[in-house]
């Protein structure tokens, strides 16, 4: 157990940094709200005179939107104020103490991910409370909606995390990410659906993004929720986000090893 | 051995790409890239032993930090061999991790969001640290350190040395028996160093502990160095006791005095030259390579003559390391040109 909980504290980290700092919590709140507000109000307005679009109801569509929005905070947060980016680490040459530790790095950065996705799902939880609470985004189907959507959520945030990792462990190759962290938070907020449902674009672009890992990562799940995703054919999209979550382990367990190599070979 | 370091014909060489100058020459580099190897460390051997302060000294560029990547794990060695407190450091870096502290002045290990105290909670956490053993430790360095009127302030708003001394505590809060220490003082006022000169002191003398120092403040090695391993262009140039290293390269001592009889016959002492004498006043300078130190030409004058008053010129450490640093260039160019 002790061995499961040594370096527990690393997963306080970047909350903690958040808690200490009430603007950005401020900046974040007001952030979300506008973004929550606008965003159901296009969707209200592009349903205005029509029905159902792209198999999608106006309040199916809503829904998705503004969960959208909500689940997008769960690893949005500003690390680089914080100056704890592996951009920042490289950059100022502190990531030697990630390997003057005995803490494995990837054991470390693991555990701070965490720390980071439930401090976001703190606040993704309370923004639905008041969503839900405020007749923006409806509640699922059923029981059975609702529990396949929280596996399948579960399954896309480590999906997201291992697609944030392998950009942070670009670092150890480019020293910087930051063109490369510009195409995929477009990439990930394009593909997984967070500007609009995937199911409004053309079907080229549908199997394109099947591909890719990033529809596993939201539009997955927050279609299960919806009901665009039918139950039945829920387990299929299960396997597939596990399928994700295993190719990505592996791949960038690979990555680590390599990292590690590159390290030691400049000495950080 | 608990807590010693030891080295043997420990090397290091970097790869490199050449760029070659000009538009054209910028081409040529993308499509047919020039490798050139860098010694960084060529077959360094010393050893520092437990509870010893060794300063590891050099010019910018000399290998001081290559050498301490090494030992601490993060940089593998071209050649040879290095064991920190029993461990090979670069193939058991876990292990290594557990032994020693390191401080690299120019970079914190402090996470810059929070409260020092929390940095040092989630240290203890890394480190397993006993609750009970964390907080006597906490409680000691704040007597040293004075760390309580500023640990619950965020790394961020620190000033360099509340830094510094936040990373010092940082690096020795899990008990390693070795500490390494990359010019930890560096930019630091006089006296926030004095502090932390004494904190060190108290590390080394009270609780035993291993430290190798590299900085280039020579006040520093002074005051707290017993020995200094002086290294060049990657090679190790001298290994000695202060002392040694003066009557190496500290030539300039003088010892004047005034006679208490004028007439007195006055020569040459044994490695010690008669430099000047006109009426009273004689002065004496260090003769030859077996010169005593300054404290035993004194004494010796002062045995042989009966003086009246004395003065003492000795040149500060930071000449003689200049007068090492020249001399070791000096050799470094006429091996290179025994080599062309």
């Amino acid at each position: 157990m002790a061995s499961v909980l040594h370096g527990w504290r690393a997963a306080r980290v970047t909350p903690l940094g958040e808690l200490h700092t009430p603007p950005r919590m401020t900046a974040v709140l007001l952030r979300l709200t506008v973004q929550v507000v606008l965003v159901a109000s296009l969707w209200r307005g592009l349903y205005a005179h029509t029905g159902t679009t792209a198999g999608l109801s106006r309040d199916q569509a809503v829904t998705y939107a503004v969960l959208a929005v909500l689940a997008s905070r769960l690893r949005e947060l500003d690390q680089s104020a914080g100056r704890d980016m592996v951009l920042q680490h490289m950059h100022f040459g502190t990531i030697v103490y990630w390997y003057l530790r005995p803490l494995p790095p990837q054991r470390y950065y693991a555990l701070r991910a965490l720390g980071e996705q439930l401090y976001g799902l703190a606040w993704a939880l309370g923004g639905y409370v008041v969503c839900l609470a405020a007749g923006v985004v409806e509640p699922p189907e059923s029981a059975a909606v609702a529990g396949v959507f929280v596996v399948s959520m579960l399954l896309g945030q480590w999906v997201l995390y291992y697609v944030m990792l392998v950009l942070d462990q670009l670092c150890f190759f480019t020293i910087r990410n930051n063109s490369a962290m510009l195409i995929l938070i477009f990439a990930q907020n394009l593909l997984s659906g967070v500007y609009a449902p995937l199911w409004f674009f053309p079907d080229w672009f549908i199997t394109l993004s099947s591909f890719l890992p990033f529809q596993a990562t939201l539009s997955v799940p927050l279609s299960i929720y919806v009901g665009r995703i039918e139950l039945s054919d829920a387990g299929v999209q299960l396997v597939i986000q596990a399928a994700w979550v295993v190719v990505l382990a592996l791949f960038t367990r690979w990555v680590w090893r390599r990292a590690a190599r590159r390290v030691i070979s400049q000495g950080g | 051995m608990i807590g010693s370091i030891e080295v043997r014909g420990l090397s290091r060489t970097f790869h490199t790409t050449v760029r070659r100058p000009g538009f054209a020459g910028a081409l040529r580099s993308l499509v047919n890239p020039q490798k050139v190897a860098k010694h960084a460390v060529s077959d360094v051997t010393f050893s520092v032993a437990a509870g010893e302060l060794l300063a590891l000294l050099g010019p910018n560029g000399a290998g001081k930090s290559t050498t301490i990547k090494m030992l601490t794990g993060i940089l593998t060695p071209t050649a040879g061999e290095a064991r920190v407190a029993g461990v090979v450091p670069y193939e058991e870096r876990e292990r290594n991790a557990r032994n020693i502290g390191t401080v690299f002045g120019q970079r914190t290990q402090l996470w810059w969001d929070l409260p020092v105290r929390e940095s040092f909670a989630i240290l203890r956490d890394i480190y397993e640290v006993p609750k009970a053993e964390h907080a006597a430790r906490l409680k000691e360095f704040d007597e040293l350190l004075d760390l309580s009127s500023f640990w619950d302030t965020r790394v961020r708003h620190l000033s360099l040395g509340q830094r510094v001394r936040s990373d010092l505590a940082a690096a020795l809060l899990h008990d390693p028996p070795v500490v390494f220490l990359d010019e930890p003082t560096i930019g630091m006022d006089v006296v926030v160093k004095e502090q932390v000169r004494e904190f060190l002191r108290h590390q080394v003398e009270e609780r035993g502990r291993t430290v190798l120092l590299t900085t280039h403040d020579m006040t520093e090695v002074e005051r707290l160095a017993e020995r200094v391993v002086l290294i060049n262009h990657g090679r190790l140039v001298l290994d000695g006791t202060l002392d040694e290293i003066r009557r190496k390269f500290g030539s300039t001592w003088q010892v004047r005095v005034t006679l208490a009889d004028p007439h007195t016959e006055v020569g040459s002492l044994p490695g010690i030259a008669l430099l000047r004498h006109e009426g009273p006043q004689a002065v004496f300078g260090p003769d030859g390579p077996d010169a005593p130190t300054v404290h035993q030409a004194l004494k010796q004058v002062i045995e042989r003559y009966e003086v009246t008053d004395l003065a003492l010129d000795e040149a500060d450490l930071e000449d003689v390391m200049r007068a090492a640093y020249v001399h070791a260039e000096a050799s470094h160019a006429e091996t290179a040109a025994e080599g062309a």
